[in-house]
């Protein structure tokens, strides 16, 4: 009888039930919260679905001090060696591979100047970074931090997986709960920030760009932002390589693989693993909740300074050629989603305004910027 | 055929100097001690001998067996480093400690050689083909027992006599300048706490990266335009100084004008009310704002049972 008690306790121990603390249970409420939000609100469901059930499961209560090798944080567990893409920031460059493959830049090729906004829109990640040294964080983990305002999820992890790999969980789920907010955090800046003259701003239809200036864009864009940044590099190249993968037009199946079912593999991992990284052990601090406040006032600055650059911008054009501030919050990265805002935004205001190619100039500048801008807080601060 | 031999070739040339910018020539002697003391590093027999320090400067590690360590540089391949063990293989930044007893057959890390204290002793690396010499030191005669002859830092040019006092500590099979924390960070804490510098620094190189990319670009569009103009006029064997009439730039005047002189010029109406009514359509279709690139979905109109 001794025997069984004495087994069933120690099995007892072992369960979810015997070592569940409050930090559990408010995570694990957490990612219901993000699985909700994705299925039913249809924020960003393809991060959010992963998040949040890898929410689930790094937040499942165990016992830590039996050796079971179940866990995130112990060497050789499973998920260990998933989250070991996430940790030596191998899964970011993949997923831009894919970005890469299945974004269009001819909008921004068609209209250069755009590419301007995109790095105004980085003032985000600076404005962020100064924030975050006032509230006592030291610079190498403000700059982790301040990445948030890229809102690029991918380069937000392997920066900060570089510069604050113990604070790489709160800033990947805050980059990711953020671009799936961004419907709801820029529309009401870019009214604030713009008159309703501005916002009825008709731009004229890019040109139509040549096939060798599609191949030729990767090709010079890689050698001239690497050059410049050359801690950009693994972000920035393989962006640049999956772009050439789709414009050079003989290798469509690697294009496509790319763009399809390895960036979907990647998504999974990388979602799944950033998810379960957030163990309320290691998650719950008080520099969790000033990462969400700095990655918020990061989304505001680089969506506010968007928008206002273009009104900037505008002063030094012709009548003709003026830009509708509305595509200014575009320049922060969440491609499509930041150039889907302007588009409905615009149609609001006039319904044959129709801003959406517009907006993907400086859209993809973004994605170009906030990895320049990895690069050098990288080679900053690393 | 004989084309694509040439072509692998030179490629297989390439990868062969990328391989080798990441071998065995970035091997270093970092520190030497000629007279080794009680008080210093002892072998795994605990004997207190000279000592030979090596560090790989590379990122990424290096297989250093079969390279040679000479004190004589008449005989750049006295002591070959052994093949087959595994701690041959040096990691990325690291240091190698062979100790110079003359007792080879103690280990891989003992040398066929011994160094001799009161006298310059030259110390050299060579790669596997015994000729290309990789690295080389003269260490000074006047140093002392418990004394090294280290660089400065770890692969650095500048060399220093270490006594093992409190600023010039003796550090073998480890970094010459210990990193306790990261100057980088430290600079920035210091000078820059409210980040404007790094904010402007930073802000200046994104926008030229991209200001760069942009000029780039509308030169490069300038560029092609032109090329694909000069090809269509050579395709066509039009004179260089055409211009092509952009038909859209026209206003309603000079159509009207331009219909009026047709219709003199040919008079090919019949009676008519001869009242002309020329309007000037605005064309407010493009792809640009066509509803089928707002990336809605076509909503599904099928009946329903």
């Amino acid at each position: 009888m001794d025997f069984i008690s004495q087994n069933l306790s120690q099995f007892w121990s072992l369960t979810g039930f015997a070592n569940a603390e409050w930090g559990n249970i408010i995570m694990l409420l957490v990612g219901l919260f993000f699985i909700w939000l994705a299925i039913k609100k249809n924020f960003e469901p393809m991060l959010l679905v992963p998040i949040g059930f890898g929410i689930l499961i790094g937040n499942v209560p165990f016992n830590t001090e039996a050796g079971l090798e179940i866990g995130i944080y112990e060497e050789g567990s499973v998920l260990n060696i998933l989250y070991n893409g996430v940790s030596a920031g191998w899964y970011p460059p993949l997923i831009f591979l894919g970005i890469g493959a299945m974004t269009d830049f001819s909008a921004l090729i068609a209209n250069p100047k755009l590419m301007l906004i995109g790095a105004a829109a980085q003032f985000g990640i600076f404005g962020a970074y100064m924030v975050a040294l006032a509230l006592g964080f030291a610079p190498d983990q403000a700059g982790a931090i301040a990445i948030i305002g890229g809102a690029d999820g991918p380069t937000a992890i392997f920066l900060s997986s570089k510069l604050a790999p113990n604070l790489m969980g709160a800033i990947a789920v805050s980059a990711y709960s953020y671009m799936a907010l961004v419907p709801v955090i820029q529309p009401p800046l870019m009214r604030l920030f713009t008159t309703k003259k501005e916002r009825l701003i008709k731009m004229k239809p890019a040109r139509a760009v040549s096939q060798n200036e599609k191949i030729i864009f990767p090709i010079v864009g890689l050698l001239l932002t690497c050059f410049v940044v050359p801690s950009g590099l693994p972000l920035l190249g393989m962006l640049f390589f999956g772009n050439l993968l789709r414009e050079c037009g003989v290798t469509t199946r690697l294009a496509k693989t790319a763009s399809n079912a390895l960036t979907d593999v990647v998504t999974i991992l990388l979602g799944m693993t950033v998810g379960a990284s957030t163990q309320a052990s290691q998650f719950l601090t008080k520099e969790t909740i000033f990462i969400f406040f700095l990655g918020f006032m990061a989304f505001i600055i680089a969506s506010s300074s968007g928008v206002l650059f273009v009104k900037l911008f505008n002063l030094f054009l012709p009548k003709e050629k003026k830009i509708n501030p509305l595509i200014g919050n575009a320049g922060v990265s969440a491609v499509p989603m930041s150039a889907r805002i302007s588009n409905n935004l615009g149609l609001e205001y006039d319904p044959s305004n129709y801003l959406l190619m517009h907006a993907m100039g400086p859209n993809v500048a973004g994605v170009i910027g906030s990895a320049v801008a990895a690069g050098v807080l990288l080679g900053f601060l690393a | 055929m004989k084309k694509n031999l040439i072509l692998m070739l030179m490629m297989a040339m390439v990868c062969a100097f990328g391989a080798s910018a990441q071998s065995r020539g970035s091997l270093r002697i970092n520190e030497v001690m000629i007279q080794n003391t009680p008080e210093g590093v002892a072998d795994e027999y605990g004997a207190h001998v000279a000592w030979i320090e090596i560090f790989n400067t590379n990122f990424a590690p290096i297989e250093i067996s079969s390279i040679y360590i000479t004190n004589d540089l008449s005989k750049p391949t006295l002591y070959p480093v052994p093949l087959g063990d595994v701690k041959t293989k040096m990691p990325k930044r690291q240091h190698v400690l062979f100790f110079a007893d003359g007792q080879p057959k103690k280990g891989t890390f003992h040398t066929n050689f011994v160094l001799t204290p009161g006298q310059e002793n030259v110390i050299a690396i060579y790669d596997a083909d015994g000729i290309t010499l990789i690295d080389k030191v003269v260490v000074p005669a006047t140093l002392l027992p418990g004394q090294s002859y280290a660089r400065k830092a770890d692969g650095s040019n500048d060399w220093e006599i270490r006594d093992g006092s409190e600023e010039l500590y003796i550090t073998p099979g480890s970094a010459n300048k210990i990193k306790d924390e990261n100057h980088k960070i430290k600079d920035f804490a210091n000078n820059d706490a409210r980040g404007f510098g790094l904010t402007g620094m930073a802000m200046g190189i994104v926008f030229s990266a991209l200001l760069v990319l942009c000029l780039s670009f509308y030169a490069l569009s300038k560029i092609g335009s032109l090329v694909s103009r000069l090809n269509k006029l050579r395709a066509h064997g039009a004179p260089a100084e055409a211009k092509v009439r952009d038909v859209t730039q026209d206003t309603g005047e000079e159509i009207a004008a331009i219909a009026m002189a047709l219709h003199d010029h040919f008079d090919a109406h019949d009676q008519e009310s001869t009242v002309l009514t020329i309007n000037k359509v605005r064309r407010a279709y493009s792809p640009w704002s066509s509803k089928i690139y707002n990336l809605r979905q076509v909503p599904d109109r099928t009946p329903r049972r």
